[in-house]
């Protein structure tokens, strides 16, 4: 093995390398969280399915008396918008977090700069799929139809865990050099969640605030996923699109800031 | 000498000090609304520091607190990337600097041999097939399918020590010399060491105990306010330094 402090591709080549190098040990911190979180419960991992379904259920009771005549099978509109909302802002908010736990590692030994981020979208994504079990659980139960537009999710599941990294990737590196960026992130993602259609139908806003929506990003990453799931059609060209180069563009833009201030982080943390 | 190991050639590492603590957003913004900008002083943990070493050769260095002494041991351990020069490496690098570094408390003995390995950079498979020889060196015995939080800090410091050290590693960097475990485990570590020394391993050691030093050392680095003060052999060194602390 040889290590030339010079002879390093630049940044975002270089940090991607050293992640493939790196996979195993994201696969084991991957696991290692998911493992963690539930090891001292009784229910155990059970937890992850029925969380959505108790927070599904509660939601259900407080607003779906509002949405009955508007949305029929109202639990499915809700838990298909929730999970996503979810899947996208605890990996970004949990990572922030990581970058802050696992900070401690990077400035004792040398790891891929990335991989705390890394292992927690993909523990994000495991919960994601498993929280779209109980999903399947509410729509069987419910009765409502699963059709062959449902072969678009896995479709809908990569932009959404694109999305979900290149977040994750922007925010880890604004919590680092800023403190408080975690507290303003969880101000604005609490306004968001009442500003993005999760729990009301978008027809039920204002039109002048429809207007509004087409610059809320979540609403399209949201609408990609529901979409196939209650409305049982494939989402419009225009939506694909839009949500395919939001993920990707925010995907680069995190990667390139990232890795640009990789090297600082040992400095900073 | 013999085949170079370890070589910086004028590695410089620049800390941005800030003239003020701006650790927050809102700070930021505020000062920025009031155009007044952060200013900052720059800070060279290290200062064009250039030296070699050969295959086998046991190094010491030694310098007062804050002389550079860990920020070099760093920048050799790949964890900081020197701000200016460079530095070369041949072969793996063994840093008995965090032993267990990102053990999982929750984890077992065992789960965390593996993801110790996986930081340390080595593969599953490969740490499978040597599991048990790092289980029976740590001496740790039945209760390495106890969970860490479970083990007093000698325990996990020696299992800590069983894994990074469990292959030959071409380079070795200890902060101090070890005093791992009880002293039947510091026995055993340290003939560990002193056999891969003999088969070849460099070694740095960071101390501030000249003894252990001219025990062990052939050559000495000194360092002072970031900067190679002195580097030579161990006696010439150690006597210039003992001469500069004033007694």
């Amino acid at each position: 093995m040889e290590y030339d402090s010079n002879k390093k591709q630049p940044p975002f080549l270089e940090e991607l390398v050293q992640l493939f190098h790196y996979h195993e040990l994201i696969f084991l911190i991957t696991g290692n969280i998911l493992k963690n979180r539930y090891k001292r419960s009784v229910l155990g991992i059970l937890w992850m399915l029925l969380n959505p379904l108790l927070q599904t259920i509660v939601l259900a009771i407080a607003f779906g008396a509002m949405f009955k005549s508007s949305l029929s099978n109202y639990p499915v509109y809700l838990l298909s918008g929730l999970i996503t909302w979810s899947f996208i802002t605890q990996t970004t908010q949990y990572s922030m977090g990581a970058m802050a736990y696992g900070g401690g590692l990077l400035k004792k030994i040398y790891i891929p700069r990335a991989t705390y981020i890394v292992a927690v979208v993909g523990n994000g994504f495991v919960n994601f799929l498993i929280s779209i079990f109980s999903m399947i659980i509410v729509v069987l139960f419910l009765g409502h139809p699963i059709e062959s537009s449902w072969f678009f999710l896995p479709f809908s599941i990569m932009i959404i865990t694109i999305f979900s990294l290149g977040f994750a990737l922007l925010l880890s590196t604004a919590s680092v050099f800023f403190a408080d960026s975690i507290d303003i992130y969880q101000v604005l993602i609490q306004a968001l969640f009442f500003l993005t259609p999760i729990i009301y139908p978008a027809s039920t806003l204002p039109p002048d605030w429809s207007g509004l929506m087409a610059w809320n990003p979540f609403y399209y990453l949201i609408e990609i996923f529901r979409i196939p799931v209650y409305e049982n059609t494939l989402p419009d060209n225009d939506l694909i699109l839009i949500s395919s180069l939001l993920a990707i563009s925010t995907l680069l833009i995190g990667w390139l800031v990232f890795t640009s201030k990789a090297d600082q982080l040992a400095y900073r943390l | 000498m013999s085949e170079t190991i370890i070589q910086l050639d004028n590695v410089t590492v620049r800390f941005r000090v800030p003239h003020e603590k701006i650790p927050t957003f809102q700070e930021y913004a505020i000062r920025w609304l009031k155009k007044r900008r952060v200013t900052y002083s720059d800070f060279n943990a290290l200062n064009d520091v250039s030296f070699s070493v050969g295959r086998g050769e046991t190094i010491g260095i030694i310098g007062a607190n804050g002389a550079g002494k860990s920020t070099l041991l760093k920048v050799i351990s790949r964890v900081i990337c020197p701000t200016r020069g460079r530095v070369l490496l041949r072969g793996r690098i063994a840093p008995l600097l965090e032993l267990g570094a990102g053990f999982d408390d929750e984890m077992t003995g065992r789960e965390n041999v593996f993801l110790n390995g996986a930081v340390l950079g080595f593969s599953r498979k490969d740490i499978a097939s040597r599991l048990e020889g790092i289980i029976n060196f740590s001496g740790i015995g039945e209760f390495i399918d106890a969970p860490i939080r479970t083990y007093s800090s000698g325990m996990v410091a020696r299992l800590g020590f069983a894994i990074a050290t469990d292959v030959q590693p071409e380079i070795l960097i200890m902060d101090e010399v070890l005093s791992v475990g009880d002293a039947e485990f510091q026995k055993k570590s340290m003939a560990r060491i002193m056999e891969y020394h003999h088969n070849g391993s460099t070694i740095l050691i960071v101390s501030h105990n000249p003894n252990s030093i001219s025990q062990l050392c052939n050559r000495t680095i000194w360092i002072e306010h970031g900067f190679l003060k002195m580097i030579g052999k161990t006696t010439d060194v150690l006597n210039q330094y003992s001469r500069n602390i004033p007694s």
